[in-house]
């Protein structure tokens, strides 16, 4: 971290740069001790629907669509959209029940989400900046729809810091076969200091976490020579930091292997789900075959393992004391679709995808419901923006960054209301004037995690930077 | 915001204070103080001034809060003046009233009172005792003692030569030295210290390994990557030009100013001079938005809004790379703390309103390259022109179509996977660039028969994705005559010359000739068949049937107006071979070429006779321009700022037209205010926010007018942003600590006479030698002190703010690696090129993955210096990620220094690193005392007894590599003192 930075986040202003360098391990955050108000939550979910997942067949229930089916969709305006030019109306490609004594209606390919419905908090009137993929990427991970600003994730783990320095505090589990539109940017920590990026874990594969170990193939790496490497490493970095006093980043060096040893065994244990109970397993949607399943067809039994798999190893990294887990669904926007940018057919792809998105989510609900998590822990599913209410080419649809859903959940989140509709469509908000943005949405977590999303700044070139730029109104409907 | 101010800088201030409104405009005072915060969109307080009726609680809060001792408001700024207040009490009296249809907007801009604003003094010391001191090696120890003093601070001893030489090789080089060249300086030294040092900072400065270290620096700044970022993240191949365009330049020691200018407008300041284009390479080197450029394009509100976000990177860039100030703060507002307002950050996007990032020659003459820009924009426009014809029979056609071509194609690629074909595929004509050119093909019979029927058969050949029909004529007759000329009783058996015929694939087209009896048969194309962008005429096969459908041309003599006779594949002899492709579906060829049909009789509606026209011509212009431009020799390429390239995707060149920049009311590209003109903002006396440009001035006098600003003399800014980042990367924090900016929101400098000297000495040398600085300061008695603790002045200055020491400090990501490298025997020396992958490319066709854990760390091509390392955006490589390296996609002034876990983990157990270690031990395992050599060789210094002691026993029960392995992770390695 620039010394500039520190000086300022520290509140110095108006003496030298710098400050003494005395705990460069510490995992406080900036903000441990001194919250702004008292916490509903102490962690964050953000569950991600690479490619832009669409709202009107999963949550935002539309009977006007229904009743137009077919014919030329005609919202009275001319639209621009990112592909093609508008098709006919079309309805969701699934039915909608009713659900919990809320009655929220959800669709059937998301049917495992119905029995927790009473814990949802929707918002169907979110509205982007534009339709592309990175810039929407980005604007629901960083709050900016250009590269350069700290994820979501990275800020939060800036501002409360880890409940164990065994693990690190924002960890981010992508989807194995590729990463979404601007990869590593979506959890890079940009301008704040970089052990609050986000690190990669990859549940199931053969190193989950890079260069945890020394590489399988090495022919002279043996644990005994790595551990009694470690023991002399310490003596001799140890003579080098005693003759150089008043340095601690030479003690924190020192420090930092011994916390990568015990990083080794907490991740290791953290990872295990093997010794987890069947009903568990079960109750996440893991395949008997485990992350190996056939997806040489994209399948619901495979999008069910993978993305379960991820949410039980959240669950494990949360307990463990892990602040923010980000869960991505979908890979890059290449072919074959393994993303939900359907634009060609939404029941071929979005069916998979959202039944093993819905299974594992449910699971994690319900999972952290039992344990007496789910009281102090918000998750947030979003996605780049929403999709037409009309077809692409028949069976497909295009991009609407007019409007979309996101739906929240625990940790202070008052469940089973909706709040800001859509329009009869799901084009744009029922009330153009009053949509919900991003900003809202990060404003709100943050409030729920004690922190004024106002007040939770770092100066990057001159500018006072925060998660919600100049935004952001915490979303009172929804906080219980 | 209360700043320290410096109070010798600030003796020309009160000339230039912010000007309040005129105390009696109660509106004016409104504009200038309030409405920055209170305008409709802040809303600062729920409190609103714009219109009437103004909008607050209580107005007697607005007098509360702008009087007394000590007011809440204005915030941030001065205090209004007991007049202005008055007349603001009399307005609020009056009911607060705001005429009908005024709209009250932000005036203030804030002024240039600020230290970074003033001229460069020539940065005196004031006292000369203090140059006279015997510690005082230079001017540079003259300013920092005078400093320490004043603070009752004294300086450190000077560092062990043995330390001092370390320190140098990696300040001046980014390379350790070897242990050999540390021995020989240390006996060097006792001799001669001044001589010896002297020459050894000449000898580094001089290498090259000089330029790649400090590029490095330079590339952080200028955000350097070598793919676009974003989605889909495509590689930029010819990104690298610029890169050794940087090292080149710094190790040819070239002047400051004009490597300011050239990187700005070096193809218009320096024609015929290929770094005057390949530095523009700036302009272009952050990350690009491909997808909402090149799919989705200026014509909709996203890409415009993609290419008003780019014009931001470029303007952001420019300012805080070779200024030091954030310009970028006035997209929304006027800046709210320097004076930048938004007309001055408008005009900015002015100056770069014709460029748009792309592949750029620049190694030819001038001349042929203008003619190489005007043909690729040629080309585009006929391609795009060809393109709209396209477009518009597609539209004209609608779904019928649609739905036919997809059917088409479906078929198609059915058919292909059924295909039987022999090598030998049949005749093919020479390549021509227009498809209305004439060619045609014959076969001599032998003597005159009586023919029944004749069947041609298209040939079948993937290239360009053809398949089948692969250069069947679209237009040809099929005639027979007596002799081999065809003057003689020439008759026509098949006239399909008035429209496009559809392609057959391989197919037969059978012809019934009814018993006409010739000895000589001949298909003439009219019109050609698509290659790839050129025209062909090819069959598979001509047969000739008799009644008992015996084939009379097998075996029979082939003349052609020309063909390629070509290995096995093709020739005139393959088309009466007995020898095609078959197969496939029949039941789907038969829809195929019933489709194809449908599809030619539908075309023939839809592409009237001025359609056909119109497309001839373009592709004859086509074919004229490609000849054109092969003719012309093709030079290299650099991603650089452009206006004349071919048009790719939606992106046009502007071909140096600028676009219209409005100013964009909260930068919204929806709320367009004033038509703005190319300028920069006056930051010194004498400047003026627009340039002196005529009505006609092109694009490129634009840009040379702000590479101008940027190299003036006068410019209070480039020359501290230049010698201040050179300090930040001697010392390890800027004189002024946030070196992207020098204004209010920034820091003060804690030097600023030092600064101003260094400044005055860079602009005023008339070689402009960033060489010559780099000697005051690494010649300096400051630079050579000793990096030791001091309790009794760390209790003074902790952070050593005054320089009472050198600071220790930790390698950089790439000099870690190029370290390890260098130190186990593996680097590479190969400088410049294209650069190195450490990682595979996987799915390259849409969204690349780059894959670093599949790279071969043995592979010599990757054990070149980090500077040659491709640099990806979307996915940054981990191991130097964790090493807090810089990422691309912002500018980076300054590294993070982080210390963590899963840095260790990556130090042990990264592959590069594990097989670092083993070369190591491989490297050393032959000398008398490995341990020692190994060790030496990490840290410049022979390891004392008990370390060698334990070293070695530890290398006894492990193997050397593993002790090589903990060598590689001493934080003496680590850390240079």
């Amino acid at each position: 971290m620039s010394i500039e930075r520190r000086h300022f986040l520290a509140g110095l202003a108006g003496t030298f740069p710098g400050m003494a360098l005395t705990d460069l391990l510490a995992r406080d955050g900036v903000l441990s001790g001194t919250l702004h108000r008292p916490p509903r939550a102490k962690r964050v979910v953000q569950l991600f629907m690479a490619g832009a997942a669409s709202h009107v067949d999963l949550f935002d229930h539309k009977p006007q669509l229904v009743k137009e089916h077919g014919q030329q969709w005609d919202p009275g305006e001319e639209v621009e959209l990112f592909q093609s030019t508008p098709g006919a109306s079309m309805k969701s490609v699934w039915d909608f029940q009713r659900y919990g004594n809320c009655g929220k209606a959800i669709s059937d390919v998301v049917a495992p989400l119905g029995e927790v419905a009473d814990d949802l908090a929707f918002v169907h009137n979110i509205v982007g900046k534009t339709g592309v993929h990175s810039q929407g990427t980005l604007l629901q991970t960083t709050g900016f729809n250009r590269p350069g600003f700290p994820s979501a994730g990275s800020w939060v783990s800036y501002a409360l810091g880890s409940e164990n320095e065994n693990l690190p505090s924002f960890v981010v589990l992508p989807d194995h076969r590729g990463l979404a539109s601007n990869g590593t940017k979506n959890w890079s920590s940009m301008f704040l200091p970089a052990e609050h990026q986000g690190t990669v874990i990859r549940p199931g594969a053969a190193t989950p976490i890079d260069d945890l170990f020394p590489p399988e193939d090495s022919d002279y790496i043996t644990p005994a020579a790595d551990r009694d490497g470690l023991a002399l490493l310490e003596k001799l970095n140890s003579g080098y930091a005693t003759a150089r006093p008043g340095d601690s980043r030479l003690t924190a060096r020192i420090r930092s292997y011994e916390l990568a040893a015990r990083m080794q065994l907490s991740a290791t244990e953290a990872l295990d789900v093997s010794k987890e109970p069947q009903y568990i397993k079960d109750l996440y949607g893991l395949a008997p075959e485990g992350p190996g399943v056939d997806d040489t067809e994209i399948n619901v039994k495979a999008e069910t393992e993978f993305f379960g798999r991820k949410c039980l190893v959240a669950r494990r990294l949360l307990e463990r004391g892990v602040r923010f887990v980000q869960i991505w669904s979908g890979n890059d926007n290449g072919f074959p679709r393994r993303n939900w940018d359907s634009h060609e057919n939404i029941e071929r792809d979005h069916g998979p995808l959202a039944r093993g998105m819905a299974v594992g989510a449910a699971g994690l609900i319900k999972d952290l419901k039992q344990r007496g998590m789910l009281d102090d822990t918000v998750i947030l599913w979003t996605t780049e923006f929403g999709r037409m209410p009309c077809a692409q080419r028949g069976v497909g649809r295009d991009h609407n960054p007019f409007v979309f859903t996101n739906w929240l959940c625990g940790g202070g989140i008052r469940g089973g209301v909706t709040h800001g509709e859509s329009d009869q469509w799901g084009f744009k908000p029922l009330d153009p004037d009053n949509p919900t943005q991003v900003y809202d949405i990060h404003a709100t977590v943050l409030h729920l995690l004690g922190i004024d999303h106002e007040r939770l700044t770092v100066r990057h070139n001159s500018i006072d930077r925060r998660l919600t730029d100049v935004h952001g109104h915490v979303i009172r409907e929804i906080v219980a | 915001m209360k700043f320290p101010l410096l109070p010798s800088l600030f003796a020309a201030a009160s000339a230039v204070l912010p000007v309040h409104g005129a105390a009696d405009d109660p509106l004016a005072i409104l504009e200038q103080n309030c409405l920055s915060c209170h305008n409709a969109h802040d809303a600062k307080g729920d409190v609103v001034f714009e219109t009437a009726p103004i909008q607050i609680d209580d107005l007697s809060q607005i007098l509360d809060s702008i009087s007394g001792p000590d007011p809440e408001m204005p915030k941030d700024r001065d205090a209004l003046s007991a007049a202005e207040v008055a007349t603001l009490a009399k307005w609020i009296e009056a009911g607060a009233p705001i005429p009908e249809g005024r709209v009250l907007k932000d005036t203030y801009v804030p002024g240039r009172d600020w230290w970074s604003l003033q001229p460069i003094e020539q940065g005196q010391v004031a006292d000369a005792t203090h140059s006279n001191d015997p510690w005082v090696k230079n001017e540079i120890d003259a300013f920092v003692l005078a400093k320490l003093r004043e603070k009752n601070l004294a300086p450190s001893p000077e560092a062990e030569p043995r330390v001092l030489v370390r320190r140098l090789y990696y300040d001046l080089t980014g390379l350790p030295p070897q242990p050999e060249e540390i021995d020989a300086f240390v006996t060097d030294y006792a001799r001669d210290p001044e001589g010896t040092w002297a020459a050894l900072v000449d000898r580094l400065l001089a290498s090259p390994n000089y330029g790649e270290h400090w590029a490095r620096h330079w590339l952080d700044v200028a955000r350097y990557g070598e793919t676009h970022g974003y989605d889909k993240d495509k590689p930029r191949p010819n990104a690298w030009p610029y890169r050794d365009y940087v090292i080149r330049s710094l190790n040819d020691d070239k002047p400051w100013s004009r490597f300011v200018r050239e990187q700005i407008a070096g193809d218009v300041l320096f024609p015929g001079d290929p770094d005057g284009i390949v530095a523009l390479g700036f302009i272009a080197a952050g990350p690009w938005d491909f997808i909402a450029h090149y799919e989705v394009g200026e014509k909709k509100v996203d890409g415009r809004i993609a290419k008003h976000m780019d014009r931001d990177d470029m303007v952001s860039a420019t300012f805080n790379a070779f200024m030091s100030t954030t310009v970028q703060c006035a997209q929304c507002h006027h800046h709210k703390f320097d004076p930048v307002s938004m007309e001055d950050y408008y005009r900015l996007h002015a100056v770069f309103a014709a460029v748009d990032r792309a592949p750029r020659v620049y190694d030819l003459d001038p001349e042929v390259q203008r003619k190489r820009e005007r043909l690729s924009v040629e080309i585009g426009k006929a391609e795009g022109a060809i393109k709209t014809l396209d477009q518009r029979i597609k539209n004209e056609g609608g779904p019928e179509l649609a739905r036919l071509r997809e059917r088409i194609g479906v078929l198609k690629k059915a058919g292909a996977e059924g295909v039987k074909k022999d090598p030998a595929y049949g005749y093919h004509s020479q390549i021509v660039k227009s498809p209305d050119t004439e060619k045609w093909v014959q076969v001599d019979l032998g003597e005159p028969v009586a023919i029944e029927a004749i069947e041609l058969i298209g040939a079948h050949d993937e290239f360009g994705g053809i398949g089948a029909g692969f250069g069947f004529p679209v237009r040809y007759r099929v005639e027979v005559a007596d002799n081999l000329d065809f003057t003689e009783n020439r008759r026509v058996i098949a006239d399909r010359t008035d429209a496009d015929q559809a392609n057959p694939g391989i197919a037969p087209v059978r012809l019934a000739a009814k018993g006409e009896t010739a000895r000589y048969l001949r298909v003439t194309a009219t019109r050609l068949a698509e290659r790839k962008n050129d025209y062909i005429l090819a069959l598979g096969e001509i047969r000739v049937l008799d009644e008992a459908k015996t084939n009379l041309a097998a075996g029979r003599s082939v003349g052609a107006l020309d063909s390629i006779e070509q290995g096995v594949r093709w020739g005139r002899k393959n088309l009466v071979d007995e020898k095609f492709a078959t197969g496939g579906d029949p039941a789907a060829a038969r829809e195929l070429a019933e489709l194809l049909e449908k599809e030619r009789a539908l075309l023939a509606k839809i592409d009237t006779p001025e359609m056909r026209d119109e497309r001839a011509a373009h592709e004859a212009n086509l074919a004229k321009l490609r000849e054109q431009l092969g003719a012309l020799p093709e030079g290299k390429l650099v991603y650089a700022a452009a206006t004349h390239f071919r048009k790719f995707g939606n992106v046009v060149p502007t071909e140096g037209q600028p676009r219209e920049i409005h100013l964009l009311q909260r930068g919204d590209i929806g709320s367009p205010g004033d038509l703005m003109h190319p300028g920069a903002p006056a930051l010194w006396d004498g400047g003026t926010p627009e340039f002196d440009l005529s009505k006609d001035a092109t694009e490129g006098e634009a840009r040379a007018a702000l590479a101008n600003y940027l190299a003036d003399p006068a410019n209070p800014l480039t020359w501290r942003s230049v010698v201040n980042r050179l300090w930040l990367h001697h010392f390890g924090r800027g004189i002024v600590d946030s070196p992207n900016d020098f204004g209010r929101m920034g820091m003060a400098p804690t030097h600023p006479e030092l600064l101003d000297f260094l400044a005055a000495k860079l602009r005023n040398d008339p070689d402009q030698s960033l060489k010559a600085i780099h000697r005051l300061i690494v010649t300096s008695a400051t630079w050579r002190q000793a990096s030791a603790h001091d309790p009794e002045r760390a209790a003074v200055d902790a952070n050593n703010a005054y320089y009472w020491r050198a600071n220790r400090r930790r390698l950089s990501a790439e000099e870690l690696r190029d370290s390890v490298l260098f130190v186990a025997g593996k680097l590479n020396p190969e400088r410049g090129g294209p650069s190195f992958q450490d990682f595979v490319i996987e799915k390259p066709q849409h969204s690349p993955h780059y894959q670093y854990h599949l790279y071969d760390p043995d592979d010599p091509k990757t054990q070149r210096r980090s500077i040659y390392r491709m640099i990806v955006r979307s996915k940054t490589q981990p191991f130097l990620t964790t090493l807090d390296c810089a990422d691309p996609s912002q500018m980076v002034a300054k590294r993070d220094e982080t210390t963590t876990a899963l840095q260790a983990l990556a130090l042990l157990n990264n592959p590069f690193m594990e097989t670092m270690a083993g070369h190591l031990a491989e490297r050393v395992e032959s000398n008398p005392d490995p341990i020692t050599a190994a060790f030496n060789r990490a840290t410049g210094r022979a390891p004392h007894a008990n370390e060698r002691a334990a070293l070695a026993a530890y290398a006894k029960t492990h193997g050397l590599a593993n002790a090589c392995r903990v060598i590689l992770n001493l934080s003496e390695f680590a850390y240079v003192d």
